[in-house]
């Protein structure tokens, strides 16, 4: 009875030893995301990717919290202002810079590993976590924008701008609310597609100034020719941020057509059966068929307290499997070696999607680009609002860049 | 001096009061009680309103970052504010907000009030009515009103398609000049049934015996509303004017959600504009700036308004 008296204090305090050795190794990451509750990838993450990951390693346990994208970024920054950060963030690749500059990101240049996955990845998503010499990120899914239509509409979808505005002067009839093409709003997201395809441009390739490109001629050009279809009733008034939703629109047969992401196809056709949503690349212009550069980057917070963990996780998130389980989804793999992948060959649509990614453009990669597309899209709203003309307020949007990129 | 009993003499009676140089336990504890009452409202009051209120005037003067050191900027941010044109068109769409949305309120809520003052029935229902507006949710009713006015809305389809009144394709929350109406429809909605409300109240406080009075002197309904009743609501209408038109010039969510102070800066308020500044660009130094001025903005109004409205007399 003495012995095991004496025994107990050091039985208890082995207790405790071991208990804090294996809470020390059970670490929680929290990774932060914008995938819709309820919706396919949200439920695969939860659901598949990481409970596999916690099987592979059973000290780690990840805390997925989602986020309505629209207060996203403002999320970021409080935590980030408050110092109380997630470990891991699926970041808009629009962002990146932004935050790099701010010092909220951990530079992973230096992370055992990391040359394997950036040499692993696509150069045009992963340019999008390129700042100031270093990587602040990686490239976790990827997306652009192609043309869908509704085939029950449409039998020979046009190749061209041009053979698209031909169609929409015989099937277009705003009186009886039908139009063939809708821009679903006058959003940077929507319009640069039309730019590019033209041959215009934001900057010069170093990205230094915005005058004599984002007011050149080709630039003031693709904007004139939107206006004007639009005031000619050839296109949806949503360009004018009027009108019903593009979805609703195609759903109703009000809208033959429209530009969107590879998430749209499954939420229409489950919405609305009845019409044959396909897809097809983007209409070409004078430049080609140039769309634009989507998706979302993996990065890390320089405040986390877990970045060995997080790291682990990151680079699961980027392997074969996890990329191709999320593909079934609608979130495009950024790794080249699921170009071979059987579900990605035999894919009804992706296919068309990744040969419009060989051609797309990003958004401008700079920590000042949330100004930058304000000054762009308030401009081009002028012109839609007959406000100004399309050299005018392209001319005072480059100034207005040309300082920002100062 | 009074003589508070100690506890201790009221339930040992006979007891004698003891003197003393300092405060009895009793007016201490009630002290201290009085203390734990007012402390939670106090810290709230110091540490959610005092202390935000001076920090965003410190902000308002440097060059605020969100993380590191700010640089002090003086009064540059105010400079800012005078220069800037957007400050203007939010000027001038808070005035016509106001201008269109107060009076209506005001207005509307005086003859409702007086109208169920009549009633002899149904009061309680149609009270009700009125006023449910007023604790509904301006998110709420803003994405409604939003949904109404959209181009392809139920509103274009029952003035335009049906009654030919207005042209059904337009598009009323694109320009400045259908937006701000249509915002302040939804702004009296939402408000008449609080100024109905508290005119009602005050109804019961107008001395009947002066109605009467003026019954008798020969005046008509219309005539005793007029010059009795008004006048004597007098203060009421102060209050009410003061409010509404603080409340006009900080409205927000109805102007950011129905238009997101869009197109290019169109229907921007100042409220939305300094959301925008602060949560969009980080410029915190400057959107505190443009709230301080806001506040000195409201502050001059409401003199004014005193000035115009008080009466010289009490009843």
């Amino acid at each position: 009875m003495q012995r095991s008296l004496r025994l107990a204090p050091k039985l208890l305090t082995g207790v405790i030893a071991l208990a804090m050795l294996a809470m020390a190794s059970a670490q929680t990451i929290t990774f932060w995301h914008t995938y819709s509750t309820g919706s396919g990838e949200e439920q695969t993450m939860l659901n598949e990717v990481i409970p596999r990951f916690q099987e592979e390693h059973p000290g780690i346990t990840v805390e997925a919290v989602g986020f309505p994208y629209d207060e996203f970024r403002q999320k970021l920054l409080t935590a980030f202002a408050g110092g109380v950060v997630p470990d891991l963030v699926r970041m808009d690749i629009i962002w990146v810079p932004e935050f790099a500059e701010m010092g909220a990101l951990e530079r992973l240049d230096g992370y055992e590993g990391f040359e394997a996955l950036r040499d692993g990845v696509f150069p045009g998503p992963l340019a999008t976590n390129y700042w100031d010499g270093g990587y602040f990120g990686l490239p976790l899914d990827t997306n652009t924008q192609v043309m869908l239509y509704n085939a029950n509409e449409i039998t020979d979808p046009p190749a061209t701008i041009d053979e698209l505005i031909a169609l929409a002067q015989e099937k277009s009839d705003p009186a009886a609310d039908v139009w063939t093409f809708a821009v679903p709003g006058p959003w940077a997201w929507y319009f640069l597609p039309w730019i590019w395809s033209n041959g215009g441009a934001i900057t010069d390739e170093a990205i230094t100034q915005a005058s004599g490109y984002l007011n050149g001629e080709a630039t003031v050009a693709a904007v004139e020719q939107l206006v004007e279809l639009y005031e000619s009733g050839l296109i949806a008034p949503t360009i004018n941020n009027s009108g019903i939703g593009s979805w609703e629109g195609l759903g109703a047969g009000t809208y033959l057509a429209t530009q969107d992401g590879p998430w749209a196809h499954p939420s229409i056709a489950a919405q609305y059966p009845d019409i044959d949503l396909q897809h097809a690349p983007f209409p070409a212009g004078k430049a080609g068929s140039i769309s634009i550069v989507g998706g979302e980057d993996i990065v890390m917070f320089a405040d986390s307290r877990n970045k060995d963990a997080a790291w682990t996780f990151l680079q699961f998130l980027l392997s074969p499997w996890a990329q191709s389980t999320m593909a079934t989804t609608g979130q495009i793999p950024v790794i080249e070696s699921a170009l071979q992948d059987p579900f990605i060959v035999e894919h009804p649509y992706y296919g068309i999607y990744l040969e419009q990614l060989q051609t797309a453009k990003p958004r401008t990669p700079h920590p000042a680009y949330s100004r930058i597309e304000v000054a762009i899209q308030d401009a081009v709203q002028l012109v839609m609002l007959g406000d100004k003309t399309a050299q005018e307020a392209l001319d005072e949007a480059a100034a207005a860049v040309d300082a920002l990129l100062r | 001096m009074a003589r508070y009993p100690l506890a201790s003499t009221v339930e040992t009676s006979g007891r004698q009061v003891r003197k003393r140089p300092r405060l009895s336990a009793w007016k201490r504890s009630e002290y201290l009680a009085a203390a734990l009452f007012i402390a939670p409202g106090l810290i709230w009051f110091l540490a959610f309103m005092l202390y935000p209120l001076f920090y965003s005037l410190w902000m308002s003067l440097h060059d605020w970052q969100i993380r590191g050191p700010s640089e002090f900027v003086g009064l540059a941010n105010y400079a800012r504010v005078f220069a800037d044109k957007v400050n203007l068109i939010a000027l001038r769409n808070t005035i016509v907000y106001g201008l269109l949305s107060v009076p209506a309120q005001m207005l509307l809520g005086l003859l409702i009030a007086l109208g169920l003052e009549q009633l002899s029935r149904g009061k309680v229902v149609l009270r009700l009515v009125y006023y449910l507006p007023v604790i509904s949710s301006w998110v709420v009713v803003s994405l409604m009103f939003m949904f109404l006015f959209n181009s392809e809305g139920l509103f274009n389809y029952v003035f335009g398609d049906v009654l030919g009144l207005v042209n059904p394709q337009t598009s009323w929350l694109n320009r400045a000049s259908t937006a701000l109406p249509v915002i302040a429809l939804l702004g009296v909605w939402k408000g008449l049934g609080w100024s109905m409300l508290i005119y009602l109240a005050a109804l019961q406080s107008v001395p009947v015996e002066l109605q009467e009075a003026a019954r008798v002197d020969g005046a008509n309904r219309a005539q005793v509303t007029r010059f009795v009743t008004v006048p004597l609501l007098r203060p009421t209408t102060l209050f009410i004017a003061v409010m509404l038109t603080i409340g006009a010039f900080q409205s927000f969510i109805q102007f950011y959600i129905m238009t997101g102070g869009g197109p290019v800066h169109q229907t921007e308020v100042f409220l939305s504009y300094m959301y925008n500044l602060a949560f969009n660009f980080l410029d915190f130094g400057y959107a505190s700036s443009i709230a301080w001025m806001l506040a000195l903005l409201i502050l001059a109004i409401s003199l004014v308004q005193f000035r115009l409205i008080k009466s010289t007399y009490e009843y």
